[in-house]
């Protein structure tokens, strides 16, 4: 990968603005994926080599290992007889560190709570009115 | 794979595979807005043509028919995906509740302190090193019969239950 990844400030604006563009779209996804982070670079630490002998190589690290987050939306091509338009690709990464994982995945949540607008959301006075009919029938039995 | 029917149940699943296999596994969640086909809306527009003729011969359901859904409202889901490339194994998990979001995604942040490396959760660094010097041996045996399948379930369960307890009451 030639790109750089983003600081996590910059992921989550990013982050943000492809929930919107979905929203105000009305149709597409947004693709979110995590795993351990497994090349060696300068910032991060060694990660574990694999021992011929230990079948359980990597599942005891001696140090913290930080996760890659990735995010996408998919690329759409404009088609003839509908209304959808050319859409790019477009791809952020970050990096979270050990110590840092619980803080940002609290973030996380809120971000993601906060674009995923479109699912179905609870229906609470319904539930409400229900409940109260049964209750007030029982009591007057 | 077939899909998990309790977000429960992905969770206990993939946190066993992450035991595993915490390198190779990685977790892909989709969130999905899609505009309905024009079959769709057409399949549709007749269920609820049937729905409104219905109720006139049956009156006897107490409770008020479902809202009649909109023919063209877009379907949104959000489909959490564990997978290892390197057994094959897959594990999913679909909603299209909002309320679940928030709490998918502190699943995936417990998940992500398998893949750092992380003790469990805050509460379990009372006692790290006892409770790893168990869990090693019982992962060796896991990582073997969990490609198989699933007959791992009732350990794992009896290994993690009191934690997901504490868990459910907050």
């Amino acid at each position: 990968m030639g790109r750089d990844h983003l600081s996590n400030d910059e992921f989550f604006a990013q982050l943000n603005n492809l929930f919107e563009h979905t929203r105000t779209k009305g149709h597409g996804s947004v693709y979110l994926t995590q795993k351990r982070l497994t090349f060696e670079s300068s910032s991060t630490p060694p990660t574990p080599t694999k021992l011929a002998d230990d079948p359980l190589w990597d599942t005891h690290p001696e140090q913290p290992l930080p996760i890659l987050i990735r995010v996408s939306n998919n690329k759409s091509d404009k088609r003839p007889g509908t209304d959808r338009k050319d859409v790019e690709k477009v791809k952020l990464s970050t990096i979270v560190k050990p110590d840092e994982l619980d803080v940002f995945y609290a973030r996380y949540a809120e971000a993601c709570k906060a674009g995923m607008s479109g699912l179905k959301k609870r229906d609470k006075k319904k539930a409400k009115k229900v409940r109260k009919k049964k209750k007030g029938g029982e009591a007057k039995v | 794979m077939p899909y998990f029917k309790t977000s429960v149940e992905w969770y206990d699943q993939s946190s066993l595979l992450l035991k595993a296999r915490p390198t190779s596994t990685r977790i892909s969640s989709k969130y999905t807005v899609l505009k309905p086909t024009s079959s769709k809306i057409k399949k549709r527009q007749q269920y609820a043509a049937k729905q409104a003729s219905k109720p006139a011969g049956t009156t006897r359901t107490s409770s008020p028919p479902p809202q009649s859904q909109n023919p063209e409202e877009v379907t949104v889901t959000f489909t959490l995906k564990t997978y290892d490339p390197e057994s094959g194994t897959c594990l999913q998990y679909e909603t299209n509740k909002g309320a679940e979001v928030g709490r998918l995604i502190g699943n995936l942040g417990r998940l992500g302190r398998h893949m750092a490396a992380l003790p469990e959760t805050l509460e379990d660094i009372s006692a790290p090193t006892g409770a790893e010097g168990v869990s090693t041996p019982r992962l060796d045996e896991s990582g073997d019969v969990k490609i198989g399948g699933l007959p791992t379930d009732p350990k794992a369960g009896a290994s993690t239950g009191g934690k997901k307890k504490k868990k459910g009451k907050k």
